[in-house]
């Protein structure tokens, strides 16, 4: 019981272990190649809210200072920040990976993996 | 503000500048490209080369970015390890450049190279950040750079092979840097902190505190460094990547990529972790095991291959097994062995490479059993194999037997022979793919069949350079067996 209240209080947690256990488990299992690179996306994009979760305060406000030595509550602003080099890297290997998606494409006429794998079988 | 307290960054600085500008080079000035890039890698090793000077005379020492100390800015350290580490990427990166230079022009479209020369700048660049950073987001952020670059010196050839291997590489690796970096999350929730320093003081406390946190984050570090240096169960993409690649970035990827991965494995276990955690829960128990089975089948895997530099890729999952042996084992003889491992197989793979692609050069052939009686017309180059698979089987006088040498005595020391009958039997297994190649080379009566190019004398360079330094290695083991013993005091 004890256990079940600590996860409910902490939910965005485990809604980002949620997503990212989604998104690899769709990387690792389907054999669209689009689909694999959106599940890549996702993987990311759950261990972004999980560092942006991680950086909130309960009741805190922007981290912008407005006056001087003001008590006021913040919200860590540290995490964000370094989410947004995370978001930038994860657009580049998304770029990247579609890029090759589309040679693939070009080479195969399919984005299948079961499918690349058979025509290459078959050479 | 001396220039030379800042050369930790600027080995960084010039290796990123110049992927800048190869491209620019090429366009412009195309004779210069090339040069220039060679220059960059000299000046970085020379740069280098000065910091273990440093390090020697002064001991440990910290580099902050822009002044910055931690927790705010990001911190560069250097120890006699990590400098170990520079040393050995940019020293086998510039010998393999200059292999490059001739291979590419057959391997590459002519419009392209100077785009090689770039992806060829940020992954030796990213990894000689990799062996100096202290912070684990600025080691995230350099993991996925040579990650893409070392995907894209794989796609570059555009072959149908080659996309397909670098599409699969490149989901592994985004599925290893994922999960390293909820690892880093796990641990910034309970320290508040990204510098290993930091880190590490604030975690024993953590421990007690959240013990679930840390067993989450120390798994998803063993899958994330697994994945990406083709650890046993998870090295599905190495065989292909390594294998279709233009032969140059086979080279790197097999001799230095997979490398930096482990000794980043080895930074986390040995600098972040406090020891408590190492003893409470078997991590090193689970690598020493993986790579064991590793060293095995990666070595019998390699015995059913019919090309060649299939072969020598599904050597290399047998080899790293050797260097996370000697993580594994935390014993400090074992520990010199596994990184003496590192050094020697980085030339001695990289060389194998080589050798494999001059056959490919000069005659086309990949396949295994048509170089019977390739000894007579490419003799250089199949006497450079043979020191090549020497080392790897660990025949006296070749850098592989101190490296094995020191393994097994480590595994003698802490009382574990079993992981000795596991090194025997791997070098045994060695013998078996790598001989037959070697006898049927020199031995077979009957004239080689197919036609053979002269080998140009730029590729027979770095292989002589190759055959001296694996010799050298393995009769002068000294200098470099007293100095990681004195890198490696540290972490103990």
């Amino acid at each position: 019981m004890e256990m079940l209240i600590k996860i409910a209080h902490n939910y965005y947690y485990m809604v980002a272990i949620l997503l990212f256990i989604i998104g690899m488990h769709t990387m690792l299992t389907h054999s669209n190649l689009i689909k694999k690179v959106i599940a890549m996306n996702i993987m990311d994009t759950s261990v972004f809210l999980m560092f942006v979760a991680i950086g909130y305060t309960y009741g805190g406000a922007a981290p912008i200072i407005t006056a001087p030595a003001n008590e006021v509550l913040y919200v860590n602003p540290l995490p964000g920040s370094l989410m947004l080099t995370g978001i930038v890297v994860a657009v580049s290997i998304t770029a990247y990976a579609l890029s090759l998606v589309v040679k693939i494409y070009r080479y195969y006429g399919t984005v299948d993996y079961d499918e690349i794998c058979l025509i290459r079988s078959q050479e | 503000m001396e220039l030379t307290n800042h050369f930790p960054a600027l080995i960084l600085a010039i290796l990123l500048g110049i992927s800048f500008l190869s491209p620019i080079l090429y366009r412009w000035a195309r004779k210069a490209s090339a040069p220039a890039l060679i220059a960059s890698l000299f000046l970085a090793l020379v740069m280098a080369v000065y910091l273990l000077v440093q390090v020697l005379q002064v001991g440990e020492f910290t580099y902050y970015m822009g002044g910055w100390p931690p927790p705010w800015g990001i911190e560069f350290k250097v120890n006699l390890l990590r400098v170990y580490m520079l040393l050995i990427i940019l020293a086998v990166s510039l010998w393999i450049m200059v292999y490059a230079l001739k291979d590419l022009e057959h391997e590459l479209k002519t419009e392209v190279m100077g785009w090689y020369y770039t992806l060829y700048a940020l992954v030796v660049g990213s990894m000689a950040g990799m062996a100096l950073t202290n912070d684990l987001f600025n080691l995230f952020v350099l993991m996925e750079i040579c990650a893409i670059s070392a995907c894209a010196i794989i796609s570059i050839k555009e072959d149908r092979a080659c996309l397909e291997a670098s599409f699969k590489y490149l989901i592994l690796s985004a599925m290893g840097t994922g999960c390293f970096l909820l690892g880093v999350a796990m641990l910034y929730m309970v320290t508040g902190h990204m510098n290993y320093d930091l880190v590490n003081a604030a975690l024993p406390e953590a421990v007690e505190l959240y013990p679930n946190n840390m067993f989450a984050a120390a798994a998803l570090f063993i899958v994330a460094f697994g994945t990406k240096a083709a650890l046993f169960p998870l090295h599905v993409w190495l065989p292909d990547a390594h294998a279709s690649a233009p032969s140059p970035s086979s080279a790197m990827l097999s001799g230095l990529v997979i490398k930096i991965y482990a000794f980043a494995l080895f930074i986390m276990f040995y600098q972040l972790f406090p020891r408590s955690l190492l003893e409470s829960i078997p991590l090193n128990e689970i690598v020493l095991w993986l790579s064991s089975m590793g060293i095995m089948f990666g070595s019998i895997f390699a015995m059913v291959q019919v090309d060649l530099k299939k072969m020598l890729a599904y050597s290399s999952i047998g080899q790293i097994g050797y260097v996370f042996l000697g993580i594994g084992l935390d014993d400090i003889i074992a520990m010199t062995g596994g990184f003496y491992h590192l050094l020697v197989h980085a030339i001695m793979k990289s060389m194998l490479f080589m050798c494999a692609g001059i056959i490919i050069y000069t005659t086309g052939i990949r396949q295994i059993k048509q170089l019977g009686g390739i000894g007579q017309v490419l003799p250089i180059t199949m006497i450079a194999f043979t020191i090549g698979s020497a080392s790897m089987i660990g025949i006296p006088g070749t850098g592989g037997l101190i490296s094995k040498w020191y393994l097994a005595l480590g595994a003698l020391e802490i009382g574990r022979p079993i992981f000795v009958v596991i090194i025997l039997a791997s070098s045994l297994l060695n013998a078996v793919y790598y001989m037959p190649i070697i006898v049927n080379a020199f031995m077979q009566q009957e004239q080689f069949q197919h036609q053979v190019k002269p080998v140009p004398r730029k590729m027979l360079i770095p292989l002589i350079v190759g055959m001296a330094a694996i010799i050298f290695f393995g009769v002068f083991s000294r200098p470099a067996i007293v100095l990681l013993d004195e890198a490696l005091a540290l972490f103990f």
